[in-house]
């Protein structure tokens, strides 16, 4: 009972304005004081120990940090050469290729929103001149972008990791077979819709190309091995692969590729100026890409470090547990117990921050999941896709916003040109939800069988 | 221009926390593999930087009207009542900010020899015994020499190995004390109609322009 009284505190908070890490954090306190012995004293040691207790979470700035450099620079621009060389011949290809470059920027950047921002801003505009239509053009980046998430890396499968404690490793390795997959289902749609409606092509610009623009595109894309590579191959743990990530990225962008730093400047050469090493750590663009992801960890982690002292309430009151009892009382069975987690998180989805919502459903349906014999894993990456979609569906769909900010569109115009391609992730949805294997597979084949704990 | 220097304070230091953060735990790896050793204290250490960079951060994304949130009821609402709400919610604000202050001082002030307060809700005075732990040290980061007059203050000139815990949790208190002013700062300018929310209005350029850049 008091535990509906929770949640109707946190929604009645969430609908008058109280901003999201507010309404989490001051819900859980009120309900302590009220109902449990907790001192205020303990609330601040379980956000202090939000960071001091989840090493994991420190990936999420690092992930961020790096995908912040890549915005900043050119590496999108690249990728975006080279995949239009790949595909950019096939009907509709296009809108292909931009499906593939937020594939292959989902593989960079562990966060949906940056990478319609990073693909989007270029390929928008270009489609449009292209002759496609700017919805049809919106509409497709705003879906292909939310692949951010579920294409290895994410920040949203870390903080799925942290709130359950299942390895990140695994959950990056599970998310690869869907991601592909969703990503061809995206294509595959296009292609038949282009073919239907007559969409242009472009040219076969020849093998020499495809190779130019991959070697362009190589700096950008090595980031992918490292990262992966890194995890898999036991070099360092997921945390480490983000740091690396991140100052691999800032070398890249301020030497390689010299889109920022002290070598942006024209007629600037390293030889003349050895000393930009040192300097180029302090200079006013590493500061302000340092800041800008700085701010959105903040905005972001200020959500989750509230939300897991919400998830410490629910714990300590054994809710889980007490609705883990009355659902299996019930007698639903996996199918039926997965169709709600879904409805569950579609409508949570739209109203809250992806990594807050998961924070406190995860604890809630892990249990149920596990006594009912789901896979964690598999389980991670329903919500993830979940999330997904949440992301596209109004009011508070991160990917609708930026879309309609860097289109030039009215938020409304952006929901339609999504709908048709949300069916598509949908369908997809269901796929991954009753098909196991494709989550399952790669994790176990690479990382042995997993040990479930009880 | 007393605001744009803080303004400049407040941006360096969350830059300069996530820089050594990421530093930090990139020499890490390069010390395993270059070196063969690990830097035992860099995990604790950019934890801590993790903690002081986003708290401190908080409330610099209040000033920024930065925080995320539902809008979809207060765009549709007149201006008079949509008013009222956002008073209403600063309240609520507010109130989290010094409950947590409250929290946050009683956790961090024996840890400093400092009195915790009393009372479960509101402090009704300072606890009058109590036992100073300013001589509990953190894990792994060891004490740098230059901080050693710490010790004279804290743990009656005995000398710390690793640096004493009331270092690392200081960011508690502080960062609830400013949480709690910028929010009143964020009501005044309510009051006085400058803003009309508190929670970044999500189809703003600004908030799209953070979230992304």
């Amino acid at each position: 009972m008091e535990a509906v009284l929770l949640f109707a505190m946190v929604i009645g908070l969430l609908i008058i304005g109280v901003p999201i890490a507010v309404t989490l954090g001051m819900s859980s306190i009120l309900f302590l004081l009220w109902f449990s012995e907790s001192s205020l004293a303990s609330v601040a040691l379980t956000l202090f120990s939000a960071f001091e207790g989840h090493f994991t979470l420190l990936a999420i700035p690092f992930f961020v940090l790096a995908s912040c450099f890549m915005t900043t620079g050119s590496v999108a621009q690249r990728i975006i050469r080279f995949s239009i060389s790949c595909v950019g011949h096939f009907p509709g290809g296009l809108a292909i290729a931009g499906v593939f470059a937020c594939m292959m920027f989902a593989a960079l950047s562990g966060s949906s929103p940056a990478t319609v921002v990073a693909i989007g801003s270029i390929v928008i505009a270009g489609m449009q001149k292209a002759g496609y239509s700017r919805e049809f053009a919106a509409g497709v980046i705003c879906n292909a972008g939310t692949l951010g998430i579920l294409i290895p890396p994410s920040i949203v499968m870390v903080v799925y990791a942290a709130s359950v404690d299942v390895s990140v490793g695994r959950m990056f390795l599970a998310g690869v077979i869907p991601g592909l997959l969703a990503g061809l289902m995206l294509m595959l749609t296009i292609y038949l819709v282009a073919k239907w409606r007559d969409l242009p092509k472009g040219e076969w610009q020849g093998w020499r190309e495809v190779f130019t623009s991959a070697r362009q595109a190589f700096w950008g894309l090595a980031l992918i091995v490292i990262i992966l590579g890194g995890i898999y191959g036991g070099v360092f743990t997921p945390t480490e692969a983000a740091a690396v990530a991140a100052v691999y990225a800032f070398l890249v962008a301020t030497f390689v590729h010299r889109d920022m730093g002290p070598l942006a400047v024209e007629g600037h050469r390293f030889v003349e100026r050895p000393h930009i090493l040192i300097t180029a750590l302090f200079h006013p663009d590493t500061r302000r890409t340092l800041l800008e992801a700085g701010r959105l960890t903040t905005t972001l982690l200020f959500v989750i470090a509230n939300a897991l002292i919400l998830k410490h309430v629910l714990t300590d009151e054994q809710i889980p547990q007490q609705i883990a009892a009355t659902i299996l009382e019930a007698g639903l069975g996996p199918v039926a117990f997965l169709i709600a987690v879904n409805i569950i998180l579609l409508i949570g989805g739209q109203f809250m921050e992806p990594s807050g919502l998961l924070v406190i459903v995860a604890p809630l349906v892990f249990p149920i999941a596990i006594e009912l014999g789901i896979d964690p894993i598999h389980l991670g990456i329903i919500m993830v896709v979940n999330m997904e979609i949440g992301m596209i569906t109004p009011p508070v769909g991160l990917n609708l916003f930026v879309t309609s900010a860097i289109a030039h569109m009215p938020m409304m115009q952006v929901v339609r040109a999504a709908l048709p391609f949300l069916g598509v992730l949908v369908l997809f949805l269901l796929i991954v939800t009753y098909i196991p294997i494709l989550s399952t597979f790669l994790p176990t084949w690479v990382m042995g069988p997993e040990i479930i704990a009880r | 221009m007393k605001a744009t220097v803080f303004n400049q304070i407040e941006e360096t230091l969350i830059a300069f926390l996530f820089g050594l953060m990421t530093a930090l735990t990139f020499a890490n790896v390069v010390a395993r593999y270059g070196f063969g050793s690990n830097i035992l204290w860099s995990v604790e250490m950019a934890v801590f930087l993790f903690a002081w960079m986003v708290l401190l951060g908080a409330s610099y994304e209040v000033k920024k009207n930065a925080h995320l949130g539902v809008d979809m009821l207060i765009n549709v609402l007149p201006p008079r009542l949509r008013r009222w709400l956002g008073l209403l919610s600063v309240a609520i604000c507010l109130g989290f900010s010094f409950l947590m202050l409250k929290g946050s001082w009683d956790y961090w002030a024996n840890f400093a020899n400092l009195p915790a307060t009393e009372g479960r809700w509101f402090p009704l005075g300072f606890e009058s015994e109590f036992r100073g732990k300013g001589w509990y040290e953190v894990d792994d980061i060891p004490m740098p020499t230059a901080l050693a007059w710490i010790a004279n203050i804290f743990n009656n000139g005995e000398a710390y190995e690793k640096i004493p815990r009331l270092l690392p949790y200081a960011v508690l208190p502080v960062s609830m004390a400013l949480l709690m002013f910028r929010f009143a700062e964020a009501g005044w300018a309510l009051w006085n109609g400058k803003i009309d929310r508190i929670v970044a209005g999500h189809d703003t350029q600004e908030s799209v322009n953070t979230m992304t850049k």
